[in-house]
């Protein structure tokens, strides 16, 4: 099923870093309208001259013009090394292992393996093995935050865990799959297999994004037997505005109660959501391997598509310039390169597995909190199609990448969860 | 209004070519599945083929040198309201008849002014025995396409490249004339048939008809069709048409709908990675022509369009996220306020949206259909015969017997004055 596991750390071989930067030195920008604030510009895509500031940063020479060579002078920038080690660090400890999976022979899948530091908290408790999934565009580098909180809580009678957060196949340091239909079914087989490999026999989980779609489905096929309750950040679609047919006492009752004003907010957002942000997600799903040929090309068309949603999806996060070539980085340096990490979205719409009927939802707990800039949301009443829905929090602030931007609140709702359906 | 006319000639600095040759030799290829074939996008087996051309055997020079001889080009500034003036490219090739039909070809997406090559020599023909019109050609490259200046600012929709096409017509001293358009060119020239129809456009003629999806006639919009349409069942070439339509929804639309929304989020792609923009344009040569053979040096040429284009390739996105927002609905344009001058519809099997002919009824007036059993999107170029052929039965008068849109434009039939 699995052979045993080698530690790993990043190390990224030079001659990446070097190929980088020759092709940052050629970086050719478009134009941009005239537009009077960033807001504006916004509406067309990622803004010019943040792009442009974002590449000058990542550069880490300044291009000598006078003799061509596109290589001259050091120059302050993004630091790479100095980012992977404190990646190495954060991150600690890392690991590959080989993984079967039916039909698509092993793949090699690297993960983070961080245990609780104590055995038994202040009420005697043991800790709850968790898994963590990732989304696009995110990575490991979004469990970054939740883990000392999770693991080494600074109240000894707050619930531990013990943390194990993959890198997605075909994302981060995991290998990807070689052969057509890898979709969730494998995505979840493949991470089962791993907590067992490890030992763990029973646990939860906690995703968004394709984290969500990739636990519903380890629910649906894994729930109770191992899965004792799942939590997610992003209901996904799903949810459904209860009819009379449906849901009668709830269409009635919306007849006279009208929504909250945040969750007409929400409903606004989502609406957004589908009607401007989705043209990444079509594209996606239907020509992942059009779009790859310009991601593996161009680092700057690969910023600037990530960057677009690091900004667009959070709730006025201060991204860092540094932080954002940091997960910009994992992408462009990634094992399989970043053409890989889209066949997700192909595979999993060729399957139909994005909208599962009520009857086929997961049954185990479900916990759900809410941020204000997820990209989709619903009232609470319309999620009974979704799962077993035993927990939900709502939150003033955060958005899509609800570990990165909101850790101590969602770790906050990670251990009222979960304390209560374990 | 618009400025003098200059004589152009294609003449990319060497210094273009050289950071194109620079960015070739540094090209980083994806991986891709087993069988991939081109359910997930162009095979990696065609863009290395591609690529490797582009580097080492295609020759822009050469290009510059064939459609500089053959197209005869010039650049000209046009006043377009509420943002100012752009310098606009086209193409002016005159019959030798005087009393030639004025045609204003309109390109789209991901073609150029190039699309019109094939089809302009047998236009300007004359015929010795009056059996075919012949016509003054026009072309131009839409502003942010080919040699054209793009827009500065936001809100350069279907009424200002409408505006663009009808300014260059009359600054060419035609002050009425007839068009033909598919893709964009079919958005363009519908704008165009409502605006100015009748005062200066007298006829349009699309391969585009259906645009990207027009609404079926239903019982209040068009009664007589929508009852009509319940008692004739549907051709096997009609049942053909809507599969099509649905495949090019369901899996070809992407584009489409990035360039509607984030046109600059992808246009950081399209400038820096020639490879990127020749994937993202040479899906849709393929996807959308039916079977044609295309050669590498024809697709590079094609590409080369965009990639050394005056505005930069990632300003050809953005006329998708103006007429988008504008419309709501995409490129359909109004039902309502149908133009009224006549309609020309050729209908090619391969199109990416063909609706069954009673809706095409819909669109506007039509007077003039032709069918044909093969073709796809980009007809001027796959079936340039055809589609010349179409144009001098909708505009001649063949054989005594006149065609439906003969004599539109007032003292040039296309004919020797009797």
């Amino acid at each position: 099923m699995s052979s045993s596991e080698q530690s790993f750390k990043i190390s990224i071989p030079d001659s990446a870093l070097e190929s980088l930067q020759k092709k940052l030195a050629l970086a050719t920008f478009p134009d941009e309208l005239e537009l009077d604030s960033d807001e504006e510009r916004r509406k067309y895509g990622a803004p010019l001259a943040h792009v442009q500031r974002l590449v000058e940063r990542w550069k880490t020479r300044t291009p000598d013009i006078a003799n061509g060579s596109g290589m001259a002078t050091d120059k302050e920038g993004f630091d790479w090394r100095r980012a992977e080690a404190k990646l190495n660090e954060d991150l600690s400890p890392m690991f590959t292992r080989d993984i079967e999976v039916e039909g698509f022979g092993t793949l090699n899948l690297h993960y983070v393996h961080r245990k609780s530091v104590k055995e038994v908290d202040g009420k005697g408790r043991k800790p709850v093995p968790l898994l963590f999934v990732h989304g696009w565009p995110g990575s490991v580098i979004e469990v970054r935050k939740i883990l000392p909180l999770l693991t080494n809580p600074e109240n000894e009678d707050d619930l531990p865990f013990h943390v194990v957060a993959p890198s997605l196949p075909g994302f981060g340091f995991s290998e990807a799959p070689k052969k057509k239909g890898f979709n969730l079914t494998q995505y979840a087989e493949i991470f089962n297999k791993l907590m067992l490999a490890l030992g763990y026999n029973e646990y939860v989980t906690q995703g968004g994004d394709w984290g969500f779609y990739i636990t519903r489905r380890m629910a649906q096929l894994y729930g109770h037997t191992h899965i004792k309750a799942w939590h997610t950040n992003y209901p996904g679609p799903g949810a459904l505005e209860p009819t009379f047919t449906t849901q009668p006492l709830h269409y009635l009752q919306h007849l006279f109660t009208p929504y909250t004003a945040t969750e007409k907010a929400a409903l606004e957002r989502s609406k957004w959501f589908s009607t401007q942000g989705m043209g990444y997600n079509i594209e996606q799903s239907t020509q992942p391997q059009t779009l790859g040929y310009s991601l593996a090309d161009s680092p700057v068309g690969l910023l600037a598509w990530i960057y677009e949603k690091l900004v667009n999806w959070t709730d006025g996060y201060k991204w860092d310039d540094d932080e954002v070539l940091e997960w910009m980085s994992i992408y462009w340096l990634s094992r399989a390169g970043p053409a890989a990490s889209l066949r997700i979205y192909y595979e999993v719409t060729q399957a139909n597995q994005r909208q599962i009927p009520a009857r086929e939802k997961p049954t185990i707990p479900m916990g759900w909190s809410r941020f204000p800039q997820e990209l989709r949301s619903f009232p609470r009443t319309w999620t009974e199609n979704v799962g077993n829905l035993v927990f939900d929090s709502e939150h003033p602030s955060g958005g899509h990448f609800a570990a990165h931007e909101e850790p101590e609140k969602l770790v906050g709702d990670l251990r009222r969860m979960f304390e209560k359906h374990w | 209004m618009s400025g003098v006319e200059i004589p152009f000639k294609i003449s990319i600095p060497d210094v273009e070519l050289e950071l194109l040759r620079k960015k070739l030799d540094l090209v980083t290829f994806p991986d891709e599945l087993q069988d991939a074939e081109w359910r997930y996008g162009v095979p990696l087996s065609d863009m290395k083929r591609l690529v490797a051309r582009w580097k080492d055997g295609f020759d822009w020079r050469a290009v510059e040198k064939k459609l500089n001889n053959e197209l005869p080009q010039f650049t000209r500034d046009i006043e377009v309201a509420g943002h100012g003036k752009l310098t606009i490219h086209y193409v002016h090739k005159k019959s030798t008849l005087e009393t030639a039909i004025p045609l204003l070809f309109v390109h789209g997406w991901p073609g150029s002014f190039i699309e019109v090559e094939k089809i302009l020599p047998s236009l300007v023909e004359t015929s010795e025995d009056g059996s075919f019109p012949s016509f003054h050609v026009v072309t131009f490259s839409l502003p942010g396409y080919g040699f054209s200046e793009g827009a500065r600012k936001p809100g350069f929709a279907a009424k200002q490249y409408a505006e663009v096409g009808n300014k260059l017509m009359l600054s060419l001293g035609y002050n009425e004339y007839v068009t033909q358009g598919g893709d964009l060119g079919r958005a363009i020239t519908y704008k165009m048939a409502q605006v100015y129809g009748g005062k200066h456009v007298k006829a349009w003629h699309t391969n585009m008809p259906s645009s990207l999806g027009i609404p079926a006639p239903t019982l209040t919009s068009h009664p007589i069709l929508y009852l009509q349409s319940l008692f004739k069942p549907l051709t096997p070439a009609e049942k053909a048409g809507i599969e099509r339509s649905k495949w090019f929804d369901t899996e070809g639309k992407a584009y489409f709908w990035e360039q509607a929304t984030q046109p600059q989020t992808l246009g950081y792609s399209m400038s820096d990675s020639p490879t990127g923009l020749l994937a993202w344009i040479y899906e849709k040569l393929v996807n959308w022509s039916d079977a044609y053979p295309w050669t590498d040096d024809e697709v590079l040429t094609w590409v080369s369009m965009y990639y050394f284009s005056q505005a930069g390739p990632a300003a050809s996105a953005r006329i998708y996220y103006e007429m988008w927002h504008e419309l709501g609905t995409g490129f359909a344009g109004a039902v309502k306020n149908p133009p009224r001058i006549p309609m020309g519809a050729s209908y090619f099997p391969k199109e990416l949206n063909v609706s069954p002919r009673s809706w095409v009824r819909t669109v506007g007036n039509l007077v003039f259909e032709s069918v044909h059993s093969s073709g796809g999107h980009f007809a001027a170029h796959e079936k340039p015969d055809e589609l010349v052929e179409d144009l001098r039965n909708m505009f001649g008068r063949g054989k005594g017997k006149p065609g439906p849109a003969y004599g539109v434009v007032s003292g040039r039939n296309g004919f020797q004055p009797a």
